[in-house]
């Protein structure tokens, strides 16, 4: 009786044992090196370095500022204060109007950016804190304007 | 002092203690108590869950100052849409049949949807005596206001609002008729003849003083590197003042439409919270 009393412990550890031997995770699993993407993602990392072929004038604006964002802007860092930065409000400001449109919309957006006094309290900002300031403001288009107001922190962009 | 302790314990024990058959008689979930739990809620402002209660004692009872009361809940938490559909069920037998139609054209015009309140006015489902006294009028007309449509002549336009707001109403139509907007055609002008003064216009100075800065020195740049002979730095920054002086006459006429969008920004702000303030020129239910 008592054989058997001690078989079943003896049986019950064991089989206590060998789950958690199953189960248990390695050293190597433990202590080895995890693959967690820590880092945050810039705008550099989501730029898009394609070459617009769509027409010879769209496929030279791509290629300047590709060569702007790989030479300039990558090793610069994320130093303009607007969102859409310069160099992106300027493909925008190109493709939703013309050539011409554009540029002139670029040079108006570039003294904006220099303006170190004025601008943070003149523009509302996204959750990033960057100055939310769209190429459809500029578009000469009263109906695309969407006035908003610099006290508003813009969450669809 | 230990008894007379214990039977001062014993005795405010069996003097406080709750009574049993109280507990058992009474039903916390009856619909009389579940409607006293939904007032207090809606007293409290906690609005969301006093229209669930108020659902939960429509369940057992239908009562249409209870259905006025739930579609008023869902007026207060500005859930408009469904104010709305809950005001416009009301029966046309109930004695809350009008004063829900007015709630409901006022919950249309608080979703910010003014051609379908104008519709829905204009489908004249309650009688238009009715409404004109109700301060209906008022409120349609005050849209026009708010579209930024052609405003009716000026004299038929106040004469629907109650006279002691009338001086208020008039200088509001004055705006509207004549907007304060600046002209983009002389901001550009302005920037042509001296560059930055169109932004300085719109009240941008710090714009237009940069971009004084920015077209004037690369001007001298340009000029100057003419001048000692370096032609190719000469053409870049002449290039590079052209886009500004460019840039900027172009900058100054959209400042103009953005200054004038916050000029009209404000006024509709004023306008709504004027209307607010005035409770909609509409009855208020207590």
């Amino acid at each position: 009786m008592k054989s058997n009393y001690s078989i079943f412990w003896i049986n019950l550890s064991f089989q206590f044992l060998f789950s958690l031997s199953i189960t248990a995770q390695t050293d190597w699993v433990k202590w080895g090196k995890a693959d967690y993407p820590y880092h945050i993602n810039s705008p550099v990392q989501q730029r898009d370095y394609s070459f617009d072929m769509r027409n010879p004038g769209r496929f030279v604006i791509k290629s300047l500022a590709n060569a702007y964002w790989f030479f300039i802007s990558d090793v610069d860092g994320d130093n303009c204060s607007f969102s859409p930065t310069c160099s992106y409000f300027f493909i925008q400001s190109v493709e939703e109007t013309n050539i011409f449109q554009g540029s002139l919309m670029f040079f108006d957006r570039f003294t904006r950016d220099m303006d170190i006094i004025g601008k943070p309290d003149h523009y509302p900002r996204v959750p990033d804190g960057h100055l939310y300031d769209p190429p459809s403001l500029y578009i000469l288009d009263s109906n695309s304007i969407n006035y908003i107001s610099p006290s508003v922190v813009v969450k669809n962009e | 002092m230990k008894n007379s302790f214990f039977i001062f314990l014993i005795f405010s024990s069996i003097i406080f203690s709750q009574e049993k058959n109280y507990l058992v008689s009474e039903n916390l979930f009856s619909p009389s108590n579940i409607k006293i739990f939904a007032d207090f809620l809606f007293d409290q402002k906690d609005y969301l869950r006093a229209a669930d209660e108020y659902e939960r004692y429509l369940s057992f009872v239908p009562n249409d100052t209870i259905e006025f009361k739930i579609a008023l809940t869902y007026s207060l938490m500005n859930n408009f849409n469904e104010a709305a559909k809950k005001f416009n069920v009301i029966s046309k037998n109930s004695s809350f049949y009008k004063p829900a139609k007015i709630e409901f054209l006022k919950s249309i015009f608080q979703t910010g949807d003014i051609a379908e309140f104008r519709y829905k006015y204009s489908e004249g489902k309650v009688n238009k005596s009715y409404l004109d006294s109700s301060g209906m009028t008022s409120l349609y007309m005050y849209s026009f206001l708010l579209t930024g449509e052609p405003l009716p002549y000026e004299d038929e336009f106040i004469i629907n609002f109650p006279a002691s707001e009338r001086q208020k109403i008039k200088n509001f139509y004055e705006w509207g008729k004549d907007p304060p907007y600046n002209s983009q055609l002389k901001a550009a002008i302005f920037s042509a003849v001296i560059p930055g003064l169109g932004k300085i216009y719109t009240n941008e100075y710090w714009d237009g003083i940069f971009a004084f800065i920015a077209t004037l020195g690369t001007g001298y740049l340009s000029y100057d590197n003419f001048k000692a002979g370096h032609n190719l730095r000469g053409w870049i920054f002449g290039s590079l003042t052209v886009g500004f002086y460019g840039g900027n006459i172009y900058g100054s006429a959209t400042a103009v439409q953005i200054f004038n969008a916050h000029i009209r920004f404000n006024f509709i702000n004023d306008l709504k919270s004027y209307l607010e303030d005035k409770n909609y020129f509409l009855k208020i239910f207590n």
